[in-house]
Formats: C-alpha cells, structure tokens, sequence
C-alpha cells in the first residue's frame, strides 16, 4: 500500500480549500476520502499529483464547490416543500382577512382592524419574504437574485405603509416614500438592465418596466396628495382658531346650568380625543413652538362598543336635547342632524376622524354660547 | 450495468442508515466500498451526492459522528443515534412497498430463475 506523507496531505487539503470548500468538516472528510483511494490505487512510481487530479475529478460535474453547494442546499431547503406549503397557505389567508377587514371597515363592522393588521401583517412578514427565499432558489445568477431581494423589501415597504396609512400609525409616509424610491432608482433600473440582456425576456422586461413606472407615477401621484407639513398646521391652526373663537364667544356672561352641562361633556369628549390625538387635554397656547401637529386618525378604543368617550357621547346627546326642549325660540335650537350626535346610539361618532370630531364639537358648543347670549340679553 | 444516479439519489439516504445499521460505525470511503462490495460494483457512489447526504443526516440527528484522528488526517466516523435506528427501520419499509408498487405500476414479471 502507498504510503502518503505529510507534504501530500497538506498539498490536497491546500488544493480542497483553493476549490472553495470552506466547510471544515466536509474539507477533512474529502481529504480523508481521497487518501483512501490514493493510498489503494498509487503505486510507489506514480506521479502523486497527476494521480490527485484524475482522483478529485471524479467527484464533481464542473468543479468541488459542488458539494459544498449541495451540503448547504441540503441543510438548508429540507424544508422546500413545507416552505411552498407555509407560502400558499399564508398568502391566501393573508389575502382572505385583507379583504374580509376591508369589508368590515366599510360596513363599520367590529373586528375590521384586527382583520387588516394581520392580513397585511402576515402578506408582508411571512408571505412576502418566503417568497423572496423560494424564487431565490430559483434562479442562478447574483444579479438575478439581487433584484428579487429589492423587490421583496419593496413589497415589505408598500404593503406596510399601507397597513400605517390605514390604522393611522405615524411612520406611514416615510415607508411610502422609502418604497416609492427604492422601486424608481433601484429596483426599475436593476430589473430593466438584467433582462434587456437577454433576447428571451428582453420583451417582458420592456412591458413590465413600462407598468413599474406607471405605477410608481401613480403611486407618487397619491402620495403627492396626501397632506404635507404645511398641511397638518394648516389643520391645527383652524381647530385652534375654532377654540379662539369659541373662547370669545363665551366671554362675559355666565352660562345656565344646562348650558353648563353640555359644555363640561363637550370638553370632556375634546380633552379624551385631544389626549390622544396631541398628548394634551387642551391645545396648548404655544402649540406651534411646540411643534404639534394634529395628524388625522382614528377616535380610539374609547369609541368602541361602551367606551367611555361612547358614554359621554350619548350623555352629550341627552343635555342637547334636554336644553332644546327647554328653548322655545326654533331659531335657537341646538342643531343634531349633520354633527357627531346625528344617531340616537352615538354610533355615528365612530365614521368621523378626530379631526371633524374636534371641529362638530366646538361648532355645537357655537351654538350652545349663542343660544344663551340670545337668551339672557 | 451500473445503475443511474438519478435511481441512486432517492435511495441514498435508506442504503446509508442501512449500512449503518448493520456495521455500527463508518467513515465515507469505507461506505462507498461496502456499497461496491455488496453490489459487485453495479451501485457505485458518487462522493459528490454521498457528503452531502452524510452532513443533512447528521444535521437531522439521525447519526451521531466521531472523529479519529489519523497522523495530519482526520477520519469522521458516522454512527447511527437512536432516532436513526428507527427512521432506518421505517425508510427500509417504506422502499420495499416502494418496490412492490412499482412492480406493479410497471408490470414487471419476477425473474424466472
């Protein structure tokens, strides 16, 4: 039998790690593995190396690192198949309860925020990056590969944005214009230059670009749209003006005890949704050094079934009535239909955002202070 | 004849926990001899698909490994852990009902002797 030295052994395992096998474990089993067969097959007048390079040649198609790449394909994808499965079924339920919270948002249904957060939640977090890992796999080429990954985290953004926009979570725009941005100035010209290569996909490279920049254009059309910073103080600044004005109105005279009560609940119901919406009970006088902004959202858990901002709503409901009962001029009557107490059940207080909520509520405590300046003149 | 490697790939796993199971420890080349050996040379393994399917079995648990260390060499001996044992057992069942359906999907005739 052929005895191998020392020199020889680190000549094979040089050349294992030079093919690009770089798991240790797999470097000394090959290593082990070529010197049993060396050590059956050379004759002492062989030529070693000669010998080596016809032995390791067996093991591989096109070079070593094949089996490396084969290991960790192993190790790795055991679970393909449970993966495609996780995949289908996340994206169709993901799907279901998008659509499904759509619905219920629409009809006012209970439920509808819950349904969408996990719809989108799940399309962008499970959905949307096994995707990314099964087509991975799927081609071969880096660059290939590349543009998937970008498109994945586009897809993560925008349908996350979306998720913020929709339940009124800050951040919404900055992911929105992040998404928009990646998928102009990366992925588009990343996506076009690997296919245009290729005379097989250079035609839906060239229609799938156009629809990109569609869409894009569209989406930054919308984005365009949305309130900018001038915007949101353009929206405190009139709610503030409406407090100013209220303020002054009720100025030097001293309110009936009706008039009173439904004061005290309106500001009750303002200082609940000002607390969330700003952080203060009331619009502080300073509010635009101190830089706050009245972002449009939703009314908050107090609003749901028998919350209490639902409580105060029916209470304010019952004082308006009760004081226009008490009011025998018409003209002064406080007005319900097209304000936040238009429905017996106080639901309709749920459809308005804080912002028209805010602004229905001073508006009636208007009326409220005209009425009794008419009354006690 | 030798057989397809193709034939080979789906089986590898079964014939590796088999030969552990019956000769308690092993290293790779002494399994591509053994191979060899008990199929006169018509079932030849490539290293290429033998590695991998070594690695993926231990990374399952289904064989434990030592390691023997041979002048500057080092020789990884595999051995079969007790979830191993089992899953050999169920792996070997489960290919001879194989073989059975394929007889029949393919209408193949036993040899006659």
């Amino acid at each position: 039998m052929y005895c191998i030295t020392d020199e020889q052994i680190e000549y094979i395992l040089n050349d294992i790690r030079r093919n690009g096998v770089e798991m240790e474990d797999l470097q000394y089993n090959l290593l082990d593995h070529i010197c049993c067969i060396l050590e059956q097959e050379l004759k002492e007048t062989d030529d070693f190396e000669r010998l080596y390079h016809q032995t390791v040649t067996r093991f591989y198609k096109h070079n070593l690192r094949e089996i490396e790449e084969e290991t960790i394909n192993l190790l790795t994808f055991k679970n393909y198949y449970g993966m495609k499965k996780v995949l289908i079924t996340s994206g169709c339920i993901s799907v279901a309860a998008f659509v499904a919270g759509s619905l219920f948002k629409y009809m006012y249904w209970p439920g509808a925020g819950i349904l969408v957060t996990l719809g989108i939640g799940s399309f962008s977090l499970l959905f949307l990056p096994l995707l990314f890992i099964i087509k991975a796999r799927e081609v071969k080429t880096t660059s290939d590969k590349a543009v998937i990954a970008v498109a994945s985290v586009v897809g993560i953004l925008f349908s996350l944005a979306i998720l913020f926009i929709v339940m009124h979570w800050p951040g919404a725009n900055v992911m929105l214009f992040s998404a928009i941005g990646i998928a102009a100035f990366i992925l588009l010209p990343a996506y076009f230059f690997t296919g245009i290569r290729r005379p097989e996909t250079k035609l839906n490279t060239i229609i799938m670009s156009i629809i990109l920049v569609g869409v894009i254009g569209l989406q930054f059309s919308i984005v365009r749209l949305r309130p900018s910073g001038s915007q949101l103080r353009i929206r405190m600044d009139t709610y503030a003006q409406n407090e100013a004005l209220l303020k002054r109105m009720q100025s030097g005279f001293v309110f009936g005890k009706m008039a009173s009560e439904i004061n005290a609940t309106s500001n009750d119901l303002k200082a609940l949704v000002l607390q969330r919406s700003i952080g203060y009970t009331s619009v502080p006088e300073n509010y635009a050094d101190l830089n706050i902004h009245l972002n449009e959202g939703n009314l908050g858990t107090e609003f749901d079934n028998q919350g209490a901002g639902v409580q105060l709503l029916h209470r304010l409901r019952q004082s308006v009535v009760a004081y226009n009962a008490s009011v025998a001029d018409h003209d002064l009557h406080i007005p319900l239909d097209k304000t936040v107490l238009q429905t017996d059940d106080a639901q309709a207080g749920k459809m308005y955002t804080n912002v028209s909520f805010l602004n229905s509520i001073v508006q009636l405590q208007m009326y409220v202070a005209i009425a009794e300046t008419s009354r006690t003149k | 004849m030798i057989f397809s490697s193709e034939l080979i790939k789906g089986t590898l796993k079964t014939i590796v926990l088999k030969l552990l199971a019956d000769n308690n420890k092993m290293y790779g080349y002494e399994i591509t001899q053994k191979v060899k050996e008990l199929t006169a040379d018509r079932i030849q393994l490539s290293e290429g698909a033998l590695y991998p399917t070594l690695h993926a079995l231990e990374e399952d648990g289904l064989v434990t490994t030592e390691i023997e260390y041979i002048g500057k060499r080092v020789r990884k001996y595999y051995r079969l852990s007790s979830d191993g044992k089992t899953k050999s057992d169920e792996r070997i069942s489960e290919l001879a009902d194989f073989m059975d359906t394929m007889k029949l999907l393919l209408n193949i005739q036993p040899k006659t002797a």
